[in-house]
């Protein structure tokens, strides 16, 4: 049973061997999708345009800030968490669109929302995934410009900005 | 004696082991965009670079997961194995420490999914006695591999 030092490298260097090939083959079949997250700058807000958000086939995050200034400029903001929570309390001036029950709702929300119109969804903050998940079922449904707030519902209550309660899915 | 008991538990732990992995890989193979959306919520990484975990990570879990349940590279592929699954619970024990809600409630707003932390916790914690399991009992009977 025990290992003698041979042993001990050999299988660390195949366990590494493991790795990079798992590293390797991962990246081919998705470099795409990596190359665009590093492209898309994250952390700095500016000079990401529609066409790059378009372009990238996912949502990227906004940041409480921009948000905020993105509201101003236009945007809308859309609840993803049911409708009953949102019922509790929600961003003043968002639109539910529950992830859970999207295809009830979706046909209404292409016919009243345009596709340009910038989006920023929005759930129960970074431990959910909604947003994102709604984000992606948006940007297939041909929707353009689609954030994510990760912050979401909990972040914005803590900042003391405006909430609003009921209203319903539509 | 000993030696069948032995022999069954070994390819019992590796074969659930590698099983176990190449499903989890596999899913999430099949969706990495939500995968990164998934590492995201732990708030760890930056926000690139839960896309370049998402993906890599699904294919050295097959990977790994496909050398146990063929019987070869056991103890490498155990080893890969045991690794990500300390880092694992390390995320874990990180976002339970911070008060995460990492499970939402945006389905069922409910109290009890937010146990999620904790049952995945105890979750790896199987898997590393499986791996613990695997990596000792490769010897057994045979020589040591």
């Amino acid at each position: 049973m025990n290992l003698s030092p041979e042993d001990i490298k050999r299988i660390l260097l195949e366990a590494l061997v493991i790795l990079a090939l798992g590293v390797v083959v991962g990246l081919s079949v998705n470099y795409r999708l990596v190359f665009n997250a590093f492209a898309g700058k994250p952390v700095v807000p500016p000079a990401r345009s529609v066409a790059e958000q378009a372009a990238s086939a996912y949502p990227l995050p906004l940041s409480l800030e921009e948000v905020r200034q993105a509201v101003a400029e236009g945007a809308l903001l859309v609840d993803a968490r049911i409708e009953d929570v949102y019922r509790e309390g929600h961003i003043a001036g968002a639109r539910s669109l529950p992830l859970a029950d999207v295809d009830a709702y979706l046909a209404d929300f292409l016919a009243q929302v345009a596709p340009e119109r910038q989006l920023i969804l929005y759930c129960s903050g970074y431990g959910c995934p909604d947003s994102f998940d709604l984000g992606l079922r948006l940007i297939d449904e041909g929707y353009l410009d689609v954030w994510v707030y990760e912050g979401g519902m909990p972040e914005w209550h803590a900042a003391g900005l405006p909430v609003e309660k009921g209203g319903a899915a539509r | 004696m000993s030696l069948s008991w032995k022999t069954l538990v070994y390819h019992g732990a590796r074969l659930i082991l590698g099983a176990i992995f190449v499903y989890a890989g596999w899913i999430k193979a099949a969706d990495v965009a939500a995968f990164a959306g998934n590492i995201a919520n732990y708030q760890i990484l930056p926000y690139s670079w839960n896309f370049l975990v998402a993906a890599t990570l699904p294919y050295i879990e097959v990977l790994a997961g496909v050398l146990l349940i063929v019987n070869q590279r056991v103890r490498p592929a155990a080893l890969v194995i045991g690794g990500l699954n300390l880092v694992f619970i390390l995320a874990l024990i990180s976002v339970m420490a911070r008060g995460l809600d990492i499970d939402c409630g945006c389905f069922r707003p409910d109290a009890e999914t937010k146990t999620t932390a904790a049952e995945a916790l105890v979750r790896d914690l199987g898997i590393m006695v499986l791996v613990v399991l695997t990596w000792w009992l490769r010897g057994a009977g045979r020589r040591t591999n």
